[in-house]
């Protein structure tokens, strides 16, 4: 336990001294000091370690990480960047978890996850803008219409696999960026603004000063955040640990198999599909009404591929490994401003070794426990 | 719609058809010999265009010949790319061999991601489109109204006389027996004595050379080249390989000429019958036909080369 | 249903599984070339023929794997011919795979969970909202998969979960029939189930076999070997294909004797 209690302040602390850090060399240091903690973690076995100490208090990294979110947006609670950063890595996260259900769980690689996070915010933008829609409610048509436009494409992914299944996606997200870039009626390449979050007349963006202490516009959002990626966790981790993941894990490693075991392979890869779109499309209302605007720029394919590289970095299948990657994706060239220019030169190296070298990512999947024990052993 | 602007239009559509061609029969190549997918073909592409236009930079106070020219671009480009495409098949593919096919697909992704940020952040001024050179002449024919310009002549009988020469390397010669065997049953082709590595080497510079033939047609073609060039012909590249059936030559080149179609068919159709749709639309009218065709035919047009056992 | 002895050759069997001029061609060849033959409920079947003489083809049509070029596939009277997979399984046929189809990534109780996937509650709303009820369905299914390793090897129930893939090839054959045999089959076909193991060890799980075979229910069995003592040991009627074609049925010792099955085997003399 002191273990876990030391880990977790640990990183408390490096992520409030990350986020704040202002000058490039104290990022870097940081950078530095993480890999070489990392690297002397290895050799003394840290990640055993504290792998055993999960084991024992599994709880322990739910609660952490909520806690630990709190604290660092009541840390920065008047910084708007810092705040920024954050919500931004908690919604990448979202989106990522969807991708994760499609890819890490059924096996199949969506290459339009962009497309299908700019449909919800377009969405959004519509409703928001045109309809007196509850905001609330908006999160969910925008999420649903996400959803209902995966479906056009259901067909041909259900028909195709591997290769050919991919060039479904790729193909549907160069069609829906051009498609937003030649339609005026929505907004063509300036895109459309969103007005801004609001529930029961209390407008979002608008910050709040509870007696001199300042807090920023985005907090309500992160808060939001939060909440749906508590949501979108637990339902990703319920799902692992029952019989539809076991069936979508079927459905991934051998088809064949499992169809004779009477698993409807067609079932799972449209509900995984749908699910996972549904996400993502929530995801991006909610990115789209925080930062007030939405251009087909935001969504082409090379951001699909980040997305997808996240959920790589973090380990295919294991939704803990998101969270970290989407961190390193989203904050360290914000941070590292020499190499904002070289965002995706970098990320495309550190992808490649990645696959080339630790192919399991940066938190690998484990096996499925359906109700972790306390037990050192494993189920009883 | 006059004739000649018809006219034109089919000539448009025929040097596309040609170029995308020659992209997804790279491809396919790729895809019989390892069943890998290498999505930085596009980007070899534009690499081997650049190349050519270095070159072109390098030579053009030299030499003042402009065949001399663009014989010395077409050799510096296709051996800068052939030489990319044996490291990149050396240091990325091969090692890969075991891991899933994602991996793979998800390691050219990127590759070609990182190839297109290193021309747009290193070469001079790169994020900018640069004026490729006039190397072919541009006087013509008249046909009426329409001029058929010698620079589209060139280029289209050097396409296709680049696929014939293909097709017969592969069908006729040694090498070609030696990737045919390869890509038909590796295991088999190797226990026959054939070098596995030295045929997947080859394999990919043969591509890599093809892709830069490509890029330097579509730089003459119009007088223009820019880092991201490469993206939307390797898309298109692929969806014409697969469309066609993948590891299937002929089905190649059916695809590369019916997605030119396609394309051509949107900007000319598109605005007939629905007049408030702009031609900018016609690559969203090519892709939606991709996708109906690969719903209805998941293997390509023509199908496959194998199936899997049970 | 009859009590039927499986010994028992002299009383009136009941056909749980037809096949009529059954026939699945793929391209220019001729797999399963009108194939006649039928399974008595109850029996253990023998199914023999050299390489290519359309074993696996059959199999793979019964479990709707393929489709066949003509001719019907009934199972207890119902027609099967143009079932799906999933289908098949749901009316009590399963399988083994001549080469192992296991979930490597995933641990041995799963992999023999999903061979119950017709008695688990997939729902939605189960699985992701009513996690109580789900834990007591999980600890039923726990004990099941466990009694059941535990017939074939207690030491291999203690790996109950541990990925299969740290498992050497014998245990994986287990669990592949594990998997067949925890939805209580009417119908099991085994595919070369002695591929890659020694002959003790082959003996021990035709053994398992047959002692599970004995608690639970007296299910048929089609059985493809070319191991010749399990044949004679275990079936007690044969059926020799070739060429997609029966050329024999009967007996271990009619079918050894018969002199097409020889020529098929062992070429002309």
């Amino acid at each position: 336990m002191k273990l876990l209690i030391s880990t977790f302040v640990a990183c408390l602390v490096y992520s409030i001294l990350l986020l704040g850090s202002e000058n490039q060399l104290e990022v870097g240091a940081l950078v530095v000091l993480a890999f070489v903690v990392s690297l002397v973690g290895k050799k003394m076995g840290l990640m055993e370690k504290l792998a055993v100490a999960v084991r024992e208090h599994p709880q322990f990294p739910a609660y952490a990480s909520v806690f630990g979110v709190l604290v660092i947006m009541l840390f920065f609670h008047n910084s708007h960047f810092a705040l920024l950063m954050l919500a931004t890595v908690l919604i990448y996260s979202i989106v990522c978890l969807g991708l994760n259900i499609q890819f890490g769980y059924v096996g199949i690689v969506n290459f339009a996850g962009a497309a299908f996070f700019g449909i919800g915010s377009y969405t959004a933008a519509i409703l928001a803008t045109h309809t007196a829609v509850p905001h609330l409610l908006v999160l969910f048509i925008a999420a649903g219409i996400s959803a209902l436009i995966g479906s056009i494409l259901i067909y041909p992914v259900l028909r195709t696999r591997g290769h050919y299944a991919a060039l479904v996606t790729i193909a549907f997200g160069i069609l829906f960026r051009n498609f937003l870039e030649v339609n005026d009626t929505l907004g063509g390449p300036q895109g459309l603004k969103i007005p801004p979050f609001t529930i029961f007349g209390w407008n979002l963006s608008e910050g709040l000063d509870i007696g001199g202490f300042e807090i920023s516009f985005y907090i309500p959002y992160l808060l939001i955040a939060l909440f749906l990626l508590i949501a979108s966790f637990r339902i990703t981790r319920n799902l692992e640990r029952s019989w539809i993941g076991l069936s979508m894990d079927m459905v991934r490693t051998d088809e064949i198999a499992a169809s004779t075991f009477g698993v409807n392979i067609a079932h799972w890869k449209v509900v995984a599909f749908t699910l996972g779109n549904f996400i993502a499309g929530m995801a991006g209302a909610l990115y789209g009404m925080m930062t007030a605007y939405v251009a087909p720029n935001n969504f082409t394919f090379a951001d699909s591929l980040i997305l997808v590289s996240i959920v790589i970095l973090g380990g295919i299948g294991n939704p803990w490994g998101i969270i970290p990657a989407a961190a390193i994706v989203v904050i360290l060239p914000e941070k590292l401003q020499f190499i904002q220019e070289y965002r995706f030169l970098l990320y495309a190296i550190v992808v490649i070794l990645i696959l080339l070298f630790r192919p399991d990512g940066l938190l690998p999947r484990r096996i499925r426990e359906y109700f972790p024990s306390n037990k050192v052993g494993g189920q009883r | 719609m006059s004739f000649e602007i018809l006219l034109q239009y089919l000539l448009n559509g025929l040097m596309l058809g040609v170029i995308y061609a020659i992209v997804a029969v790279g491809f396919t190549l790729y895809f019989g010999v390892l069943d890998v997918i290498k999505f930085s073909h596009g980007d070899i592409l534009m690499v081997g265009a650049f190349a050519g236009l270095t070159a072109y930079i390098g030579i053009s106070e030299t030499f003042t010949s402009p065949w001399l020219q663009l014989l010395v671009l077409i050799v510096v480009s296709l051996a800068v790319a052939s030489f990319l495409g044996a490291v990149i098949a050396r240091y990325l593919i091969l090692p890969l061999q075991k891991a899933p096919p994602i991996n793979t697909l998800l390691v050219t992704l990127m590759l070609g991601l990182a190839l297109r940020e290193m021309v747009r952040l290193f070469y001079p001024n790169g994020s900018n489109p640069k004026p490729f050179p006039k190397l072919l002449p541009v006087d013509g024919i008249d046909l009426g109204e329409f001029t058929l310009r010698s620079d589209s002549l060139i280029l289209l009988i050097t396409g296709v006389l680049t696929i014939v020469a293909v097709q017969r390397l592969i069908t006729k010669s040694k090498i070609g027996l030696a990737i045919r065997a390869v890509a038909q049953d590796s295991e088999t082709a190797r226990i026959m004595g054939i070098n596995f590595h030295r045929v997947v080497l080859i394999t990919f510079m043969l591509g890599s050379a093809l892709a830069a033939l490509a890029g330097l047609m579509n730089g003459l073609y119009y007088n223009e080249v820019n880092f991201s060039m490469g993206l939307l012909l390797g898309v298109i590249g692929f969806s014409a390989a697969v469309v066609g059936g993948l590891g299937n030559f002929y089905g190649a080149i059916v695809g590369g000429f019916l997605f030119a179609g396609l394309q051509t068919i949107g900007a000319v159709l598109l605005p007939a019958i629905l007049p408030n749709v702009p031609s900018a639309y016609k690559d969203v009218f090519a892709f939606a036909v991709i996708i109906i065709i690969m719903g209805l035919k998941p293997t390509g047009l023509i199908s496959e080369k194998s199936s899997e056992r049970v | 249903m009859s009590a039927v002895s499986t010994m028992s050759k002299a009383s009136p069997q009941k056909q749980i599984l037809l096949a009529e001029k059954l026939t699945m061609r793929f391209g220019g060849v001729t797999a399963l070339d009108s194939l006649d033959l039928h399974v008595n409920e109850g029996e253990v079947l023998g199914l023999l023929g050299p390489n290519g003489s359309g074993k696996t083809t059959f199999f793979n049509v019964i479990t709707g794997l393929y489709r066949a070029s003509a001719g019907k596939v009934a199972f207890r009277g119902e027609d099967l011919t143009d079932a799906t997979a999933q289908q098949v399984y749901l009316n009590a046929i399963t399988r083994t795979f001549q080469r192992s189809r296991l979930s490597l990534p995933l641990t041995v109780f799963d992999n023999i969970a999903i061979g119950d996937n017709r008695r688990l509650n997939t729902g939605l709303i189960f699985n992701l909202f009513q996690r109580e009820k789900f834990r007591k369905e999980y600890e039923v299914l726990v004990e099941q998969v466990r009694q059941l390793l535990l017939t074939f090897n207690p030491k291999l129930a203690d790996k109950i979960f541990e990925p299969v893939a740290s498992l050497p090839m014998i245990d994986r054959r287990r669990i592949e029939i594990c998997r067949a045999l925890i939805s209580q089959p009417d119908l099991l076909l085994l595919d070369e189930p002695s591929a890659g193991m020694t002959h003790d060890e082959t003996a021990e799980v035709m053994d398992d076999i047959l002692q599970v075979r004995s608690k639970i229910k007296p299910f048929t069995i089609i059985l493809i070997e070319h191991e010749m003592g399990l044949i004679q040991r275990m079936t007690e009627r044969c059926i020799v294909l070739n060429y997609g074609k029966k050329i024999a049925e009967g007996t271990y010792d009619e079918i050894v004797n018969n002199r097409e099955v020889q020529v098929a085997y062992l070429g002309q003399e």
